[in-house]
Formats: structure tokens, sequence, C-alpha cells
């Protein structure tokens, strides 16, 4: 701290070079990992951490969360001619429609439709906030995840994870204020641009953090260094960095990366404490299901997110399914069983466990994939992408819970009342934030450019908010 | 000027890219370019401006200009940097890599009035200038050695077009003719220029996209933005959906424009990449796309250059081809190709241009602080046969670039006083403090370990990378180049994948390549830290010079080999030997780390221990600002 002390924040800015908005200016300086002053965050919003279970490959939502009557009817037979034209990516539109692959049965006490596949979510109905009327703009994987993660089909931009990071910054400052857990079985379909920051300085990217030993990449020293041996030399970097700056007029920037240094070496204590699931009980292991093969990696990774809201990390996104995950173009029955298994009890006892621990009320957890799936079949059993009408939840105390809001046409092809485009999506997650859709920007090539994307057609969806 | 900025920054507060589009069945409508458009420091005529008559003892022009601004605050120039210094920064500025000890021996002892001079001829000729100046042309072109997207395929001959604006610069090609190259080498006869227009088609792309009529859309407004934001300064691709917002361009002028390269863009075909220009066949005829949908065609258009940027009564109805675009950017007619490309070349030997948005000189971009300097920049540019290097020379041997960045043994209230009345540097009352680049970082490292691989040209080279990020890629998209040597080729030889930065260089703010970024970040965060601190680039680089230090310093004589392995390693990674009291603490550093390891470790010998403390010092420097940073 002593090293920064007497330097204006706005000589740091412009001598280091970032074109910053107004408007995040003095949650930057709060929250960036080496610099500033620690002053606390603004905090408008009714949520403070979001949880975002994301599940790569587009999850069937007319096989989990929307059932209908009429797919069930007209299964076996081509789609009525009523429904007209639309896109795929696998030109199936000419195909047999197919029904649910496994029964649907009223939840809780609102009744709420969900599938067999997700018996322990189905219990915590009464807890969710399903949106059954999501709609994007693109058939395939890499355009809808980024337009999922970033508001725009095409890649590069920053991430709705790093507009939050530069937004809000960390409440922790020994940890990144934004922590992505990408499956272990394999690369996403567009890879880490999804959670990239685009035109946002680096800082605000998000941190790839793993389970183990090794949490996070460079984290730990070799392991000849001991503990002792690394203070030593980082003392010496500490002495030659220290030397240098008092002979440059306190430079910001030098003073900033000694700094970066002591931040640095809290995290390499921060990041495995965070990470030692010895810490918790037996019961919570179970909870989560880590006590099981099926269902560990995913229940680690969940816990993990609850470790981090806890810790303070604002934005926890965490992914089931590899390259493939829930593509599922041959099989949806196969396909869905499996991934369905693998994650449900782990998301169950997520909210079991954020509500028991007080984090239900400010944390807000999201439940989707980039699409959801056509209504007719592929290949028989499988189903072809369906950006056009899909489903996602939400849950927490911010949003109303055991509420469904939108619908799509009787089988499922379309959104159609109360629609929630991706845009509309994230402007809702923005205001839940505290921080305005529209007006929250980054200065960028000499522009003032709205992180949402420029269409001002944005809504926030104030129906579903509690 | 004044009512109109006034309303434009207190609109630019609020998104820009939004406004009003035309209904489907209207014809163009579009405001005209009025006196009252042109009346804006970017869009005016360059006229060569007469340099400050008081000044006139002033051999390079650039002074003249930095000078009277000077004076009118009350300050001077900042005295000469101390040669060392100078020399780390005009070597580092103009290849990438410091000096050896040899070259900073040889100038410190040169007496001769042309020392510096031929410091700068040298550098400019050695074949390391081209690889620096490449490398940032090259976020300029977005250049990456894949497509991006889901299959992340590699682009089989990206890196000809790599090696190619390598070899551009090391020639000196002029800079007229290096845009035209890159807008139509394909037109030229001189085939083997046609790689040079990968520059228009190096942003990503998704053959396997169902669409191809979309695919071949949003290349043509991807590379349209693109020319005009790096040619013009001009940010055009704000115009694809509607009229710019603020600046004199309509959407009808982004695709008259997106209308001259229509004809290099054949209908692609799925799965089948085009990343060169090549005689087309096309079905399409060049139009108006309502809000930039490639679903809802507008009435045809006829290919034309930006009205703002042409001479009010240029169009004489001829639709311009790619040739004739590109002989028109540089003509006399268009003042912004000059301005925007000199401020460029400004901009990398001062960390940021004399207008600080180099690739948006429009309305809200920033205005010139020394709009006088910029013009006679760009009209000496443009009179010097556009030699990139003549410029370099002006700038790099003007006294301007040769202040020192700090006090020294200046008084310090009149050092004080500089730092009063120019807290942000815009007066360039001192050289700004620049921190290098990640590729600078790597190359510096392996420079100073004499490990670095200086051969030029060919295929992008994969040294390892962690296997925790090899996980996040689909399978085979690193596979660790088999020669080693090739592991330490200079930064700008790795191969470049779309969907994965190399850590170190993500990790310093190379920009993602998914769009033209005409300036770097410059972060400075825990990351950085822990990639210096504990990435195994960095502990086996720091290694193996310990190791050398170690065995030289013991083979002359075994008296105080630690120390003056220390010193060794002071030499190699700083130029210089400890101060005193760095002395001091490397001193007590020499007895404790020694026993800590070997306590650590009882079984290593005396030899692993003590190259051990050496490696720790040799870390230490590599995470020193002093190593990081130029002055």
């Amino acid at each position: 701290m002593s090293a920064l002390a007497g330097i204006s924040r706005r000589n740091f800015l412009s001598q280091s070079g970032m074109g910053l908005s107004f408007a995040a200016v003095s949650s930057l300086l709060a929250s960036d990992c080496a610099l500033g002053d620690e002053e606390a965050p603004p905090q408008s919003g009714r949520v403070k951490r979001v949880i975002w279970l994301f599940m790569h490959g587009g999850p069937s939502h007319v096989d989990l969360f929307d059932p209908k009557p009429d797919l069930v009817s007209l299964s076996g037979k081509p789609i009525p001619e009523s429904f007209g034209m639309f896109g795929t990516r696998r030109d199936v539109a000419k195909n047999p429609l197919l029904g649910p692959v496994k029964p649907f049965a009223p939840r809780g006490k609102c009744g709420m439709m969900i599938s067999d596949l997700l018996p322990e979510t189905a219990k915590f109905a009464d807890d969710l906030c399903l949106i059954r009327s999501m709609h994007g703009d693109s058939v395939n994987h890499p355009q809808s995840v980024y337009q999922m993660n970033t508001g725009n089909i095409l890649m590069g931009k920053p991430s709705v994870g790093s507009w939050v990071s530069y937004g809000l910054g960390s409440e922790n400052q020994d940890l990144p204020a934004f922590v992505v857990m990408p499956d272990p079985g394999g690369g996403l379909k567009g890879g880490p641009p999804a959670w990239g920051s685009g035109f946002l300085p680096a800082q605000y990217q998000g941190i790839t953090m793993r389970p183990g030993a090794k949490p996070i990449l460079h984290l730990a020293p070799p392991e000849e260094f001991s503990a002792e041996r690394q203070r030593n030399a980082l003392a010496l970097i500490n002495a030659i960095n220290g030397e240098h700056l008092v002979q440059r007029d306190n430079d910001d920037q030098l003073a900033a990366r000694i700094r970066s240094y002591e931040l640095a070496y809290r995290m390499q204590a921060a990041a495995p404490d965070l990470v030692d699931l010895k810490q918790e009980t037996g019961e919570t292991l179970a909870l989560y299901g880590i006590d099981e093969e099926s269902t560990r990696d995913f229940g680690q990774r969940c816990l993990l997110a609850r470790r981090m809201v806890e810790r303070g990390v604002r934005f926890v996104q965490l992914y089931s399914g590899d390259t493939n995950g829930w593509d599922a173009h041959s099989d949806v029955l196969a396909n869905h069983r499996q991934y369905c298994r693998a994650t449900d009890k782990p998301v169950a006892g997520l909210l079991a466990d954020l509500k028991r621990r007080g984090l239900w009320n400010d944390t807000l957890v999201i439940w989707g994939g980039e699409f959801g799936r056509m209504p007719m079949s592929e290949g028989g059993k499988g189903r072809d992408h369906n950006p056009w009408g899909y489903s996602m939840w939400l849950a927490g105390g911010a949003v109303k819970n055991g509420f469904t809001y939108g619908e799509t046409d009787p089988i499922g092809l379309r959104a159609l009342h109360n629609k929630v485009h991706i845009r509309d999506f994230h402007a809702t997650l923005l205001h839940l934030l505290g921080l305005s859709p529209k007006e929250f920007s980054y200065e960028h090539n000499g522009l003032s450019e709205r992180l949402i994307g420029p269409s001002d057609e944005a809504r926030i969806v104030k129906e579903i908010l509690a | 000027v004044k009512r109109r900025w006034s309303t434009f920054l207190a609109a630019a507060v609020m998104t820009l890219c939004v406004g009003a589009w035309a209904d489907d069945n209207d014809a163009i409508k579009e405001l005209p370019i009025t006196e009252y458009d042109r009346d804006h420091w970017a869009f005016k005529k360059i006229e060569r401006p007469t340099l400050p008559i008081t000044l006139k003892t002033i051999e390079n022009g650039i002074d003249a200009f930095v000078l009277q601004k000077l004076h009118e605050n009350g300050l001077d120039f900042a005295p000469e940097s101390e040669r060392a210094t100078l020399l780390r920064r005009l070597t580092l500025d103009l290849t990438g890599l410091p000096p050896t000890e040899e070259e900073l021996a040889a100038f410190l002892s040169d007496a001769s009035p042309l020392a510096y001079d031929k410091q700068v001829d040298r550098l400019l000729a050695s074949p390391q200038y081209g690889e620096r100046a490449a490398t940032f042309w090259l976020d300029l072109a977005r250049f990456a050695d894949t497509d991006g997207f889901e299959h992340d395929l590699v682009r089989k001959n990206a890196w000809q077009y790599r090696d190619w604006v390598i070899s551009a610069f090391n020639r000196d090609l002029a800079y007229d003719e290096f845009a035209k190259a890159q807008l139509a080498g394909d037109e030229t006869e001189n085939a083997a220029e046609r790689i040079a227009t990968m520059f228009c088609l190096s942003g990503p792309d998704m053959p396997d996209l169902n669409d191809q009529h979309l695919r071949r859309h949003d290349r043509l407004n991807e590379l349209t933005s693109t020319v005009g934001s790096v040619f013009l300064g001009l940010q055009m691709g704000c115009a694809q959906c509607h009229d710019h917002k603020y600046d004199p361009l309509s959407q009808a002028d982004f695709y008259r424009m997106r209308a001259i390269f229509e004809p290099a863009i054949p209908d692609l075909q799925r799965d089948k990449p085009y990343n060169v220009f090549e005689k087309a066949n096309n079905s399409s005829e060049p139009r108006f796309w309502i809000r930039g949908d490639h679903t809802r065609p507008g009435p045809s258009l006829v290919a034309a250059f930006p009205r703002i940027a042409d001479r009010p009564d240029a169009s004489n109805g001829t639709p311009p081809t790619r040739t004739a675009f590109a002989n028109w950017l540089a003509s006399e007619e268009n003042p912004l190709f000059a301005r925007v490309a000199a401020n460029r070349i400004w901009q990398q030997h001062f960390g940021k241009g004399i207008f600080g948005t180099p690739s948006d000189a429009g309305l809200v971009g920033l205005a010139p602080s020394h709009e006088d300097l910029l013009n006679w920049l760009a009209v000496t540019f443009r009179e010097g046969d556009w030699s990139i290097k003549s410029l370099r020379r002006t700038i790099v041997t003007s006294k301007t670039y040769r202040q020192t960045s700090r006090r020294g043994d200046q008084e310090i209230s009149r050092w004080q006083e500089r730092l009063d009345v120019d807290p942000e540097n815009t007066l360039y009352s001192r050289y700004p403090r620049r921190r290098l680049e990640g590729e600078a970082i790597r190359d510096s490292m392996l420079f100073a370990a004499g490990e670095i691989n200086l051969a030029q040209r060919g295929p992008g080279v994969m040294p390892p990378l962690p296997k925790e990020l090899v996980s996040t890629l689909l399978r085979g998209h690193w596979s660790e180049s088999k020669n080693k040597a090739d592991h330490v080729r200079r930064s700008i030889y790795l191969f470049s994948r779309r969907n994965l930065r190399y850590p170190i260089f993500e990790a310093f703010d190379r920009p993602d390549a998914n769009e033209s970024c005409p300036s770097r970040n410059v972060s400075i965060t825990a990351s950085q830290a822990l990639i210096l601190l504990n990435g195994e680039f960095a502990v086996e680089i720091s290694q193996k010079m310990a190791s050398k230090a170690y065995d030289d310093a013991e083979l002359s004589t075994s008296d105080h080999a630690l120390r003056r392995g220390a010193d060794a390693l002071f030499r190699r990674i700083l130029q210089r030997l400890p101060s005193r009291s760095e002395q001091e603490k490397l001193n007590q550093f020499l007895i404790d780390q020694p026993k800590l390891i070997a306590a650590d470790h009882p079984d290593w010998v005396e030899r692993k221990v003590s190259v051990a403390a050496l490696a720790d010092i040799s870390l230490a420097l590599l995470n020193s600002s002093e190593f990081l940073f130029f002055e």
C-alpha cells in the first residue's frame, strides 16, 4: 500500500494507457488485482454474485423443462406446414417429430413440469425461475456459445463475466473476480474466447481454475522451492524494484507492479485454501455427490463455486460437457441420461447449500446451454440444435421462485409468448447486478461502446424479478 | 467546431452504434457532406506547416514543434539520456531486443559526434527491425495462423503473409506500395504480392457456416471495417447497420466502399478456405443491406470512396477498382492516409499517438496534442517517398526522443516543475517510460540467456505449452515442434492460434486477433507476476543462466564464485553491475539462500545449491521492472 500513497487515480489511468468510461472507473480501482485504493465497490444491485452452470452442447428443453402435449400426439409425423420455414444446422426440418424421451411430472407446490431425467433438480422446483421462451440467432455452436457469453455471434467480444468483473470487481482482494471452471473432458466449441475480455483490459478475463493441487496455471513455484526460499526471492525482487521505483518519481505503473507481486503472493495462499475440499464435512461432500464416481467431477466444481462466492468471487462460470457435451445429435436419451446423471445431484446440492448458508438471497444461479434442441428427430433418436426457442432457469432470492415465464409454440420450435432474447437475458442480469444495461460501456477506439451491444432493443425482463 | 464537440462529448456517454436505418423500399437517403462536416482537423487538406521561426537553430523539425509548446508552458527539453539507457531504449524500440554487452561497450567508447546516428543506421538495417515493426502491423491486420470459431483450422499459407510483412519493413517498401500490395497485390504484375492481400481476409472466418451468403457478407463487412480503420482512421464498421452517429459516414458510404472489394470475393463454398484474393466469380450485385442484415437487400449501388475523405467534386461515375482505391488512398486528395500512418509510426516510438485514438480520427476520437507536428510528419512522410525507415530515423534522432526519462543528477526543483506542469507527459517534456510487450519480454529473456534462435521466415513454430492449456483445445491443435531449436525462435515466429494465445503473450496484453488492434492495453496484473515467477519458461531460463554464470566464475577462480556469478547475471540481464545498496542485499542473500536451499535439499551437492541460489537471483532480475521496461 505504502508505495501507492499519494498517487492520484487520474494520473495512474493516464499513465497506464487504459481508456475507461467513467461509469466503471471507481470500480476498476476498487477491484483491480494489482492497483488502487481499496474502496468498496458500488452495491446497488440485488445480486452480488453469479454462478453460471453452462450446459455446453445444448440441452433439450423439450425433454427437460418444456413438455409439449402436441409433440407427444404428433410424434412420428412431419412438422405441420403451418410452422413455416426455419433454419437448422443439419437439414432436419422435414424429419418426423420426436416426443419427449422421458415422462414429465408436476413438481413442488408450484407444479412446474420437469422431466424424470432430473429428479434431484425437480425437488427444487419451488426455488426455480424457469424461462421457457429464450431465443438466439445462430444454429451453430461457436456462434451461439459466443452470443450467450458475449452478446455477439462473432468471436472476440468481451464476455459477460468480464463485464461484471470490470463493472463491480472482486469482493476479495486475493482472488480474481471472474473464474471459469471448464469441463476437464475437453475444450469448448469456440474455445477460451468464450470467457475472454475482448476489448476490455486483460485483467477482466475469466481466470481458469481447476479442482486439485494446481488450481491456477503458474500459481505455485516448482516443487523444489520451499515457501521460505520463494519468500526470500520475492523479498529480493521487492528490494530491487523498490529502489528502482524511488529513483523514478514513484511512477504509478512501477508501484503497481510491486503491488502485483504482493497480490500474487496472497493468491498463492488463498487459491489452494479455496480448493482444499478437505475442509468440508462428509455430509457436504455427499450433498454434492462428491462421494460417487458419476457425480464427483461436476460436484467438485459446484462445491468450488460455492466456496468461491463465499469468498467474494463475483462471477463463477462452470461448464458441463466436453467438446461435444450435451450435443445429442444421435441419441437424446443416452446422451441426456449421462449428462443429467452427472449434473443433477450436484446442482441440487448447490442450491440446497446456498440456501442453508445464507448465500441464497444475493447469489444468482443460472442454468442453461447455448441453445435448446429441435422438436423433430435426427437419425431417429437424436435432435439437432434449436436457437429459436428453448429454456433456461435462474435461482436465488432476486428472482421469483417457483415461477415459469414465457412459452414456446405447441411443439417447442420457437419462442412465442413473452419472448426473451439473449440480449434481454443479459440486460436482466446486469440490472440485477446494479448495472444499467444501456449506460454500462467502455471507451474503445475512441467510441464509448455499450457492453451489452449496440441494439436498443434489449429489455429488462421485470416480470421475473422478485 | 466547438459547439459540435461539446454536443458530441455529451452524447458520447451513450452508446454510439445506434441510429436510424432506411425502410425496406426506400431509395438510399443520406445527408450530404457539408463544409461544416469538412471543418474537422483530420479531414482538412494537409499543408506543410512552417517551422516556428524563433527556433532556427533546431535541426530536426520535430523538435521545433515540441519545443515551441514546451516554451509556451515555461519548460525546456530535458537533458539527453545517459548513453547506456539511450542505447537500450533505441535497440528495444527498433528491434524488440536489448543490446549486447559488446554493442553497449562499442557505443560507450565511440566518441564520434555521429555515434548515435551510426547506431540508428545499424539497427534500422538489422533483420530484427522488420520483425519488430511487423509485430504492430500484424496487430492491425488481426493476424493469426488459424480461422477461429469451433474448428479453428490452420490457414496453411498465413505465415507467408507474416513473412511478407517482415520483409516489406526490412527492405523499406514505400508505405503507399505496402498498402497497395495488401489491398490489390493480385491486380499487379508481381504475382508474389498476391499473398499480401491476406491482409484483407485475415480476420476470423467460419468456413463450415451453413449459410455461405452470410459468411461472405460477414467477411466483406469485416474487411471493409478493417480497411477503413487501418488506412483511413475511420470507424467505418459503425456504419454497416446505420449511418455513423457522429462522423459524416453514411451507411451507403460503407456499402459503396465495400463494393470496391465485392468483385474480389467469390461465392464461398462450405469448408473451403478463402484467405487470399483470387480471380473470383460471384453472382452478387453490390448493394445496400438494410440494418446490415444479409437477408434484407436494399437498393443496388456503385462502388465509391467514402465522401468525407474525397474531394467534394471527385465523383466521375466510374466505379474504382481496388488498385484505383489504393492509388486514391495515397493521393493528396485524401488527407487521412498520411496523417493516420504518421501517427501510428510516432506511436510506436513514444507509446502513444499524437492523437490518442490511432484508428479513429473522427469526431469522437481524441484530437491531436500537436496538430502542426502531425501535419509536418505526414507531409515529410509523403514527400519522403513514403519511406518508413526515413520517418523513423527522423523521429528517433530528434532531441525529443533522446531526452532522459528520469531526474538523475538534475536539481530536484527543476525536475519537479516538469512533472507538475506536464503530469501526463502530453508536452513530451521527458521520454515516456514503457513496459515491454509480451513478445519482447520473451525474446529479451531468451536473448539474455544466450538461447535465442534468430532464424527468419517459415511456418509458425510451437514451443511447449502447459498440458492444462492443451487440454482446453481440440485434439491435435498444439503439437510441440520436434526441433528443439524452434522452441527458442523469436516470438513473431510462434504459431498464432486464434483460439489460444501463448500464455506469456496473453498475460502481457497481446491482442486476440479477432479485430484490428491499433494500440495495446498496458495492464499490470498478478497473473503477470505469477507467470514470470513460476512459469516453466522463466524458471528454466533462470536455471540455465545461473548454471553458466556459476561455471564461468568457478573456472576463473573459485574465490567468491557466487558473488562473481551474481555480477555476471546483473551484466547479462541488466547490462550493469549491482549498485552499492543492491550489493549489500545480495551479500546477505548469498549467505542466507544457499543455507536455506541446502537445508531443504540435504542431498544436493554444493554446485547444485550454489546454482539454485544464483537461479533465484536470475529470476529476481528477470522480474525486475528495470528488465521489463525501457526508458
